[in-house]
């Protein structure tokens, strides 16, 4: 298997964008272009991930579509749908194809424009991912299965409202720093949590999740280009390698998983992305987790091994996933506050990592990060990917 | 879907009971079953009050569980239970779970014992 290194990264800010689908795609996917200065290099081929075009924004097809809109035939082009762990599916796609020789390279970008349907009409489009007749028919949202998974890992390990509530406070704080972010407004515990107006500020979504334990539904895109370590060593500019990606897979119905509280589908891509970089948790910088849902933050830090179980609200109370404490997770925001454009955000955490491992996350940087792991999680865990990056030298 | 009962799926081979079914048996990767009535008692394993509903639902929340039953067999469904806690003893019922234009859904709700 040949190396693989980022070349260049750019995304479009997330939130409500009046642009299309497609105008969205091409801009994030012009900027990671120009970032990489590939010169009379060709890209030979393309992976878009995507959810929800062909139901939400009728089209499909949509990476045939960027290659027309960036004149990039005769690129070979394929769209990957994973659900929200599209974006890291389609790196890991398109990794494949640098590493296996098929192509030098690739262009991956991942594209959600949710904001073109309505609140109940988004959620219903999240829901279906969830057990058509096991769960789906009795009103399961996504939010109801975190609901669900809260409750249960916040009895066993002793996790309260006010931990979840210092995730939400974290990763807005790291979003103010993060011009590409969806929601930029500071939070305290007070206007949350503690005062009589935070029962109408932070209303439920589904018992013990409130408003702010909740990600935004947001429109977005980013893009990398990956290209061969031969390609990356004749351009110019910093080196970011793909050391390592992960997958694993859970079943369909949460019911029927092992345990309630645990994430074995987080487990296994942790353990295989780090086992394929040759990395431990304890030499990664800088994390991005899938922050759906702030309980998502806490026990992911768990499974991927950062810290021992039913102990990472404890690291959280201490400091040590802020920006400045001993493993930073979410300086971007998250998904929390950086948004989830569903099929975008498992791109937009490798430009994250991208950018942060090369020194130029102005306003949100950690310093000296030198390796970089992201956790994309598909369905409600029932198919995660793991991606580490590592920083190398010319 | 309208159904006088929810099923479960036993092995064949192994006796194992699944639910939802599969193609092939999750413990010995049998692919015979014998459909088997969901019915009893259990313990919840935890709930949730879901107030951000999809679509069909006009109620101001909807309550909605996993249960373990003695037979050590999971299900998740709606909770019918106005003082919910985790590990409270409940047993099932079926009864319409969602209506979707002219669609009627039956399935499982948990009544407390």
């Amino acid at each position: 298997m040949r190396g693989v290194m980022i070349a260049g990264v750019g995304m479009v800010k997330f939130g409500r964008s009046d642009a299309t689908l497609s105008d969205l795609m091409s801009a994030a996917s012009l900027l990671a272009l120009r970032d990489a200065a590939l010169g009379d290099r060709a890209v030979d081929g393309v992976v878009v991930a995507n959810m929800g075009a062909a139901r939400i924004n009728r089209q499909t097809a949509i990476a045939s579509a960027l290659v027309d809109r960036l004149q990039l035939f005769p690129a070979t082009a394929e769209t990957v749908e994973n659900g929200p762990a599209s974006g890291s599916s389609a790196v890991k796609v398109g990794f494949q194809a640098v590493a296996s020789g098929m192509a030098d390279v690739v262009l991956v970008t991942g594209v959600e424009k949710m904001r073109a349907a309505n609140n109940l009409e988004a959620t219903d489009f999240v829901a279906s991912m969830s057990h058509p007749e096991a769960e789906y028919i009795y009103g399961v949202t996504l939010p109801s299965l975190a609901g669900m998974f809260a409750r249960a890992h916040m009895e066993r390990f002793g996790v309260t409202r006010r931990h979840l509530a210092l995730v939400a406070i974290k990763n807005h704080q790291n979003a103010m720093g993060n011009p590409y972010a969806h929601i930029q407004q500071p939070i305290t515990m007070e206007g949350i949590l503690e005062s009589p107006e935070a029962v109408v500020n932070n209303p439920p979504i589904a018992e013990p999740l409130h408003l702010f334990d909740c990600c935004p539904v947001s429109d977005g895109a980013a893009s990398i280009v990956l290209v061969s370590e031969e390609v990356a060593k004749g351009l110019g500019g910093p080196l970011v390698a793909v050391a390592g990606i992960g997958q694993g897979t859970d079943t369909h119905a949460v019911h029927e998983r092992e345990e309630p509280t645990r994430l074995k589908a987080v487990e296994i891509a942790a353990e295989r992305a780090f086992g394929m970089a040759g990395l431990t948790p304890d030499q990664i910088d800088v994390a991005e987790l899938h922050d759906a849902f702030t309980i998502l933050e806490i026990a992911e830090s768990e499974a991927a091994g950062f810290f021992g179980r039913g102990e990472g609200h404890l690291a959280l109370e201490r400091g040590d996933t802020a920006i400045g404490g001993k493993l930073p997770i979410n300086p971007s925001g998250g998904l929390k506050a950086r948004g989830h454009p569903v099929g975008a955000t498992g791109v937009a955490q490798i430009v994250e990592l991208a950018w942060q491992l090369r020194g130029e996350a102005d306003g949100r940087q950690v310093d000296g990060a030198r390796c970089g792991f992201a956790v994309n999680f598909g369905g409600f865990g029932n198919n995660v990917v793991a991606t580490v990056l590592r920083r190398e030298d010319r | 879907m309208s159904v006088d009962q929810v099923t479960a799926a036993r092995c064949e081979a192994c006796g194992t009971v699944s639910y939802p079914g599969h193609d092939l048996c999750p413990h010995c990767g049998g692919d015979r079953f014998q459909a088997e009535a969901i019915d009893g008692e259990g313990v919840v394993l935890t709930f949730t009050d879901a107030y951000a509903l999809a679509v069909d639902f006009e109620t101001r929340f909807l309550r909605l569980a996993i249960v373990e039953l003695d037979s050590g067999l999971r299900v998740t469904g709606q909770l019918l239970d106005d003082a919910p806690e985790i590990g409270k003893r409940v047993r099932t019922t079926v009864d319409v779970v969602r209506r979707s234009g002219d669609a009627v859904h039956r399935g499982l709700q948990f009544v407390p014992i």
